[in-house]
């Protein structure tokens, strides 16, 4: 099961003369249990093609289907529910809630997909143990080390069995051995749990992790080659 | 459930305090200023609402209570004739000089009736007994009159008119809006006291009606046959001499200012702080956006918490104006803040504090959730 599938992205910033063509025909896919790494320079578009892929922009043409269901893509009014239901994200910014704590954080993500009550207390447990922090639950974002705190972010985009996890330099604000240490986790989390990830990044050592690289340069794919 | 918008308020509570201070700052405004307007009005018609009669018959055009026009007494009689009428007496609203042992003189609307008890007036008596007025020439003053007077017992004897009363008692709660206090005496010594003006003559007819007489229709009748008379029910007099002293005081104009500028300064207060908070959270805003939340879940966050902001500021204001009720009462200010202007005023800060989050709403609907991956 493809947990999404992109057909022929375009999308140009802007009009007219300002128009900046940014992706020129994107086709890619990643299965349910696949990790993919996107690379490419600067300014290369990668933000942009996660932007779309997690339903945040609307692209100027081509198809989108997650996990097996189309997406109409132009129905801005819809996406909401895709996000809601069938994505998770991390951020470079970790992007955490900083009044709530561990847990909170985790359960007001479940809140918002419908989870209620112990179900979704249970739920929160269940993924901060597994991302290791279950001894810091009850902590701030202040209170927690940023390798902490992507972990925390990791478990809320796991939480409540999104089927695609979409990831955008999760470790651009971390030192090279958390970076590692999320990457780890990270992978075998998305094996274990059968979810679909794409991870943007600069960051060499995501290769070692992922099933399969893609580059992106002048917003086009040059390479899909496995590890 | 995840409350983030409690959370939100008690991560930055000086931010939240000087909301609610805000709020509570006009609803105290508000309150005070209603309840003194209220407490006021009520001075201009305690003793109508508290003299037990349906109708008043007053001289043309009479403008309140207190100023009252003298007719003949003998008009009395034509109204005691009118079917429906229980009961008729004439009654005595006029003003008397009132020299005091220093020397000062003071002013008292004093009230004369032939038969007190009849008309359960004076209505709360502090000592002394009304039907005793008519025995001589004794007055009873209400306790509101110290004030102005100095101290006074019963037994003491003041000057009215030049002409020596004994006081035999004293009343609460009679109050006229002039602030005049206001004293009870037997009606035959009420025309003495101003001859002149009084010899044989009264300023209002006041009405009993049968229970089962229909007030608009008698009132019709005492007007046919007093063609240069006017009669009013007990409620419309009243409010005649309440709109009376609203507008030719402005006072109306002015308690409208007041809750009006009350108003303003609490939505600015709390348009602008959550405006501020909200734009200090954006990117909170934009991640749970991001995370699927729609419009409304955001719109749901600001204004929960407006409601706080509200239910606490009302708080705030509720006690406030609660705490200044007895300080009032001793500089002889009085507040009447009825249930349901209590319940008005707190529809009112909810209200506001919703629509001055409201302006907040703009600035997250246009929030693009792509924001999250721009640093
Ligand atoms: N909202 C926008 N309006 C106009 N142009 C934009 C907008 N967002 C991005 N661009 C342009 O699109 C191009 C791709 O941007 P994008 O953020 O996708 O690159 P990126 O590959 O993520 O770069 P980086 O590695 O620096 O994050 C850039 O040239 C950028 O200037
Ligand atoms: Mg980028």
């Amino acid at each position: 099961m493809l947990a999404i599938e992109a057909r022929d992205v375009t999308k140009t910033y802007g009009e007219g003369r300002l128009a900046v063509p940014v992706l020129r025909g994107v086709s890619l896919s990643v299965a349910r249990g696949e990790v993919v790494a996107l690379e490419g320079p600067s300014g290369s578009g990668k933000t942009t093609l996660l932007c779309i892929l997690g339903c945040l922009l609307t692209p100027s043409s081509g198809r989108i289907a997650i996990d097996g269901q189309d997406v109409d893509p132009h129905r801005a009014d819809r996406l909401w529910k895709v996000r809601r239901r069938s994505i998770g994200f991390v951020f470079q910014q970790f992007n955490l809630f900083p009044s709530l704590t561990a847990t909170e954080n985790v359960q007001y993500t479940l809140n918002l997909r419908g989870w209620r009550g112990r179900k979704a207390t249970r739920e929160a447990d269940r993924v901060l143990d597994q991302v290791g922090l279950g001894h810091r639950k009850d902590f701030r974002p202040r209170d927690l080390s940023g390798g902490q705190k992507q972990r925390v972010a990791v478990a809320r985009a796991l939480a409540g069995s999104a089927p695609l996890i979409l990831a955008d330099e999760p470790t651009g604000n971390l030192d090279s051995e958390a970076g590692a240490q999320v990457l780890d986790l990270f992978r075998s989390l998305a094996k274990v749990e059968n979810r679909g990830l794409m991870i943007v990044t600069h960051d060499p050592s995501v290769r070692s992790i992922a099933d399969r690289v893609i580059s992106i340069r002048d917003g086009q794919l040059t390479t899909g080659e496995a590890n | 459930m995840v409350d983030l918008a409690l959370k939100m308020i008690l991560d930055d509570k000086t931010r939240f305090a000087i909301t609610v201070l805000g709020v509570g700052f006009a609803v105290a405004l508000v309150l005070t200023q209603v309840g003194l307007f209220f407490g006021l009005l009520d001075n201009a018609s305690v003793t109508i609402d508290r003299l037990d009669a349906d109708l008043w018959v007053t001289a043309r055009n009479t403008p309140n209570v207190d100023f009252a026009n003298p007719f003949p007494e003998s008009y009395v009689q034509r109204v005691r004739s009118v079917p429906g009428v229980t009961r008729a007496d004439n009654l005595i609203v006029w003003y008397a000089i009132v020299s005091l042992p220093s020397g000062a003189k003071e002013q008292v609307v004093y009230y004369g009736l032939e038969n007190f008890p009849l008309w359960n007036f004076p209505w709360d008596v502090a000592s002394g007994d009304p039907s005793d007025l008519r025995r001589g020439r004794y007055v009873m003053l209400d306790e509101s009159a110290e004030r102005r007077f100095g101290a006074f017992e019963a037994g003491d004897y003041r000057e009215f008119l030049g002409r020596r009363l004994k006081i035999i008692g004293k009343t609460r709660g009679a109050r006229s809006f002039t602030t005049s206090p206001i004293a009870f005496v037997d009606y035959g010594l009420a025309q003495a006291l101003a001859p002149d003006e009084l010899e044989g003559r009264t300023t209002f007819v006041i009405v009993k009606l049968d229970p089962n007489a229909d007030p608009i229709a008698v009132a019709a009748e005492i007007r046919r046959r007093l063609p240069y008379n006017d009669v009013y029910t007990k409620a419309d007099w009243a409010s005649a001499s309440q709109h009376y002293w609203i507008e030719s005081t402005g006072l109306g104009l002015t308690i409208f200012l007041t809750v009006f500028l009350g108003a303003l300064v609490g939505v600015v207060i709390v348009a602008q702080t959550l405006y501020a908070s909200v734009a200090e959270h954006l990117s909170e805003f934009g991640t749970v956006k991001a995370l699927g939340g729609r419009n409304l879940d955001v719109y749901g966050i600001i204004a929960e918490q407006a409601t706080f902001a509200a239910a606490l500021g009302y708080g705030v204001g509720f006690l406030f104006a609660q705490a200044l009720g007895p300080v009032l009462e001793q500089l002889d200010m009085r507040m009447i803040i009825t249930p349901t202007v209590y319940v008005m005023v707190f529809v009112g800060t909810l209200a506001l504090c919703l629509a001055a989050s409201a302006l907040s709403f703009r600035k997250v609907a246009s929030l693009d959730p792509a924001i999250v991956f721009r640093g």
